[in-house]
């Protein structure tokens, strides 16, 4: 990332391959973007580790710390030896200010978090916990191109732990509501991939829940 | 091009629900944006100030426009693209600043409301959360990642539910990834026995005035301490604190510990001469200690530094003729070879 001068080296944290930038829960306050090196972003999940995003030089992580002392949401892990500069809430702005390619970035990103949230506060006010499962999948299907678009079928490479993340409810309890769904023949669930064989018939059905509520 | 366009009173520039890549500035005249408030289902109008920009999220983001844009007197806009948009604000940081500070306040807002409608389900405790981070880690041996985890569980919550565990999983994860590395060595966590059953050795002392049970003697908690001032590279201080540590004979296990450590130090600092005397002398008096073979590589690394490759040499094929030797150190000493080689 080109910045336009030194000034922000003072800035500067540096991290060695494998070391845990912040993780999960922990109260943050600070934001980075990447200089050198690649960082995962993960989560963990019961016995396993998800990555959710592998960021390259250039992009920024931790933003989310700007708003709030917030708990991380995700772990933050150097893939190689990174070099990021470290901002807060106090000390942003300078970096703003002398560098509108960072501060569109930052845009952006805020761009996508917003609908997320505003995405994921929908999935939430639904009463109906079938048809929470059900709109996580519209969410996902919304997230990704379809493959084939003629098809009402589509693949999400997810499992019931993701969906219960989202839906925020237990594994337990988004397990069962898949295994109703397959039962009825409107979900397949594999080791690897669940599969919606009607993703037209989940928005009908979504949508006709949301109406009772509002 | 940035377009002009006029449009009629009582006339529509999008709907909500459209998909749309323009992003629009009010020159004149009045636009309402209604939608309904995701919460309530009630009826939001917002009118457009003159200069206000609008339609930006959803044309940056490529997603649905989240309200419907209604003229209400004859107005006049300009439309850029997402480009046009960009290139334009690049150069007033000043708006994107502005935009910044809306969108950071409706993300706040939104990220409260998903925050208030989850902590009603149980899994969102924070203290826990961090707690069983560092158990994962622990589990899969990931010792450095552990240790953190551990740590900032103990920075934030001293006296929380898990502070005992914590504080001996994060001595256990500090001993593990100094003994066995990363990745080796036994999962620390679900087994019933004291953590440091396999470390041998020196009769464990009450820790007085130590931060916990962990049953680590005086000796073991000042080393584990020095070790991580070292990972923080602050090598003089570590220096020092392993040069106590070394002459209170307190612990034997632990002088071993910090002399060879004492080397480190010095090799670190580039203090090669001292660093070849010290473990010169630590090889001789302890010939059985499990760093020996470090040490000599430590030696060899020393005399390279120092340019006298045949020296250097000479300790790496010593260090490979003892048979066994443990992977990690063969591989260290194996590239150190083919480095002098390369550099003759």
């Amino acid at each position: 990332m080109e910045l336009n001068s030194g000034a922000f080296e003072r800035f500067a944290v540096k991290f060695q391959k494998g070391d845990l930038i912040f993780c999960e829960f922990e109260p943050g306050d600070s934001f980075y973007l990447i200089q050198q090196g690649r960082v995962q972003i993960s989560k963990v999940m019961g016995n396993l580790e998800k990555t959710i995003d592998i960021l390259q030089p250039g992009e920024i992580f931790g933003e989310m710390a700007i708003l709030e002392e917030a708990p991380r949401s995700a772990n933050a892990i150097a893939l190689d030896a990174v070099k990021a500069l470290e901002f807060n809430r106090e000390n942003f702005e300078i970096l703003m200010r002398g560098n509108p390619q960072i501060a569109l970035k930052l845009l952006k990103l805020f761009t996508k978090r917003v609908y997320d949230q505003r995405r994921r506060f929908m999935i939430l006010t639904l009463d109906d916990v079938s048809a929470k499962v059900a709109d996580v999948f519209l969410m996902l299907n919304e997230m990704k191109t379809p493959d084939n678009l003629e098809s009402d079928e589509r693949v999400f490479h997810t499992t019931p732990e993701d969906v219960a993340h989202w839906a925020g409810i237990s594994p337990e309890k988004a397990r069962d509501v898949i295994q109703h769904f397959s039962s009825q023949r409107r979900i397949e669930l594999l080791t690897d991939r669940i599969v919606v064989k009607n993703i037209n018939e989940f928005v009908r059905f979504v949508n006709s829940r949301r109406r009772q509520v509002s | 091009m940035p377009k002009p366009i006029n449009y009629k009173a009582n006339s529509v520039i999008y709907f909500r629900g459209d998909m749309g890549d323009k992003i629009y500035i009010l020159k004149g005249g009045r636009i309402s944006l209604n939608s309904n408030d995701i919460e309530t289902g009630q009826e939001i109008h917002d009118q457009i100030q003159t200069g206000e920009f609008f339609g930006v999220k959803s044309a940056m983001g490529k997603y649905p426009r989240e309200e419907t844009a209604l003229v209400l007197t004859d107005a006049s806009v300009i439309a850029f693209t997402v480009p046009e948009f960009e290139e334009l604000v690049a150069k007033n940081t000043r708006v994107i600043m502005k935009m910044l500070k809306v969108f950071s306040t409706q993300l706040r807002r939104m990220h409260a409301k998903v925050s208030s409608l989850l902590s009603q389900d149980a899994d969102s405790d924070p203290e826990e959360g961090l707690y069983r981070i560092g158990e994962y880690y622990l589990r899969k041996k990931e010792y450095s990642k552990a240790r953190y985890a551990f740590n900032k569980y103990l920075t934030y919550y001293p006296a929380g539910r898990f502070h005992k565990d914590a504080n001996q999983f994060a001595q256990t994860a500090e001993a593990y990834l100094l003994k066995y590395g990363s990745g080796k060595g036994p999962a620390a966590v679900g087994l019933a026995q004291s953590p440091h059953a396999t470390e041998s050795g020196g009769s464990p002392k009450e820790g007085a005035g130590s931060s916990g049970g962990g049953g680590l003697s005086n000796a073991a908690q000042k080393y584990y301490d020095a070790v991580s001032t070292f990972s923080r590279q602050q090598y003089s201080e570590a220096l020092s604190v392993f040069k106590e540590i070394a002459s209170s004979a307190d612990d034997e296990e632990y002088v071993v510990k910090a002399l060879f450590e004492i080397g480190r130090c010095l090799f670190t600092m580039n203090q090669f001469d001292g660093a070849i005397k010290h473990f010169t002398n630590f090889v001789q008096h302890y010939p059985k200690s499990p760093e020996l073979k470090d040490a000599l590589f430590y030696v060899g690394q020393s005399y390279q530094q120092k340019g006298e490759s045949e020296r250097a040499k000479s300790f790496y094929t010593k260090i490979l003729s003892m048979e066994p030797v443990e992977d990690g150190l063969k591989r260290k000493v194996q590239k150190a070879v083919r480095s002098l080689e390369e550099g003759a």
